[in-house]
């Protein structure tokens, strides 16, 4: 198949078919750049779409679990590798999107005759600084697309990924605490899964709607203040008053 | 895809130190101990690293957080014993990241173990001996911490009441003994500032009989690193807070 180049192009193609198929019924999953530091919000019933990844970085994905997990722990492996190697501080998004995670999704894409991976995620880096911050959103296909405003999202409709995304940078600003954050997110994310269409005419959720309680909600902030190496945690309900 | 980095290293494989025929003077590092105080575990180290009778370093820190529930004191060669702290610190940190649960205190006990055991070839040509002592409490943090000793082979005891390792790690032993047994208090009831300034007068007893026990000495106010673990995690004692615990009591009474 691969000696006859139309053959190869037209099984990318299906294959380009079969995962944006796959991926149709995914929800969204959000980072957002604050000055406290980076802001995680996913939300899967039963399981987990928000991780940690090293010192500073963190990930949201979506997805098939199984090809999530593969990735996830790709991407722990290389980076504990590089810290332990080199140093913590080596330890870059730029490198671990670069050299490891967008080769990895291209040459899983591109290998026609296997099984291909059913996922795209976001990546975060907290700087020192909230301008030092890193998002970047890698596609099923390892493309990556760094976010150069502070909001990055993920989600299969990639119009309608484009209007939430503009609908919450209108919205955040600096003074919000984290529970208006996560209002506006969740506002974004019930849009999109309940395929609105006119973001405008949005109100943001406050207090969180119970109905959304059984999404099973995460987040977690990694927190530019942290006093240790670790500064990924996740949030718990208290954090948001 | 299991949790272990040890594993994982081995097939992404790090230079390990390897010793040529003209060897020179290897370092040491001297005199760790812990002991139990009544909020959970001190440890405590000098600052000195020797070599032969060269004083190398006096500002050596031998006392060092592996992650918030458990802490080594090295003792012996510091190029490998810094190599082995270094690679628990990874170890816990990619046990707990990628199987999302912390690793219990059994498993870290056994991980440092399995260093030491690596570590056998060294320790034969008597170049890369280390005897560390391992600090820690399970994640739950109901349950009390605990103190462990090792060979330089690798076998794990826990102490009951106090470990001690290092070339100045007799006299230290004696006097803990006997607080235990006749003390008042005993260590393990002293407060927080009684087992700082017990901490501080152990290493000015061993440095009286141990050349290469050293770099403290309280009335140049340089003190010793300390760090406490206990329910709260793990406390760094700062050599203000050491300051202010000896001119309280610890140089007197």
């Amino acid at each position: 198949m691969i000696e006859e180049p139309y053959r190869w192009l037209e099984a990318v193609a299906n294959r380009r078919e079969y995962i944006q198929d796959q991926l149709s019924g995914a929800t969204p999953v959000f980072a957002v750049s604050r000055p406290e530091g980076v802001f995680l919000l996913g939300a899967g019933p039963g399981r987990s779409k928000v991780f940690e990844i090293y010192n500073r970085h963190g990930m949201a994905a979506l997805g098939n679990p199984v090809d999530i997990e593969k990735l996830r722990q790709a991407v722990i492996e290389t980076a504990h590798l590089e810290g332990f190697n080199r140093s913590a501080d080596d330890v870059t998004l730029r490198r671990l999107v670069g050299f490891s995670i967008s080769n990895s999704l291209k040459s899983a894409f591109e290998q026609i005759v296997a099984a291909p991976l059913i996922v795209e995620a976001l990546f975060a880096e907290c700087g020192a600084t909230r301008e030092e911050d890193l998002l970047v959103r890698v596609r099923f296909d390892g493309r990556p697309e760094y976010a150069t405003d502070g909001v990055c999202l993920a989600f299969p409709d990639r119009d309608r990924e484009r209007a939430a995304g503009e609908w919450l940078r209108g919205r955040l600003s600096d003074s919000d605490g984290l529970g208006r954050v996560r209002g506006l997110c969740l506002t974004a994310w019930s849009a999109l899964v309940d395929g609105k269409e006119d973001f405008e005419a949005l109100k943001v959720q406050e207090p969180l709607p119970s109905s959304l309680a059984k999404h099973g909600l995460e987040s977690a902030l990694i927190d530019r203040a942290s006093p240790g190496p670790a500064q990924y945690r996740s949030l718990a309900e208290g954090e948001f008053q | 895809m299991n949790g272990d980095f040890l594993s994982l290293l081995s097939s992404n494989p790090f230079s390990g130190l390897t010793v040529g025929e003209n060897c020179p003077q290897l370092l040491e590092a001297t005199t760790v101990f812990a002991f139990h105080f009544s909020e959970g575990v001190v440890m405590a180290g000098d600052h000195r690293a020797t070599a032969g009778n060269v004083v190398f370093s006096d500002r050596t820190e031998k006392i060092i957080e592996l992650d918030n529930q458990s802490l080594i004191a090295i003792a012996g060669s510091p190029a490998v014993a810094f190599e082995m702290a270094r690679t628990l610190q990874t170890t816990f940190e990619f046990y707990r990241r990628s199987q999302l649960q912390v690793l219990s205190l059994p498993a870290k006990v056994r991980a440092l173990s399995r260093l030491l055991r690596d570590n056998l070839p060294g320790t034969l040509q008597g170049v890369g001996a280390v005897a560390p002592l391992f600090a820690g409490r399970e994640p739950d943090g109901d349950s009390p911490p605990g103190i462990y000793y090792y060979d330089p082979l690798g076998a794990q005891f826990e102490a009951a009441g106090y470990a001690a390792s290092g070339s100045g790690s007799g006299s230290i032993r004696s006097v803990l003994h006997y607080l235990t047994q006749w003390g008042n208090p005993r260590p393990e009831k002293r407060d927080r500032g009684e087992a700082i300034n017990l901490a501080n007068r152990l290493l000015l007893t061993a440095a009286q009989f141990d050349t290469a026990t050293g770099g403290v000495d309280p009335s140049r106010q340089v003190f010793a690193t300390i760090r406490l673990l206990t329910a709260d995690g793990i406390h760094t004692v700062t050599e203000k807070e050491q300051a202010a615990a000896w001119k309280k009591g610890g140089a007197n009474d």
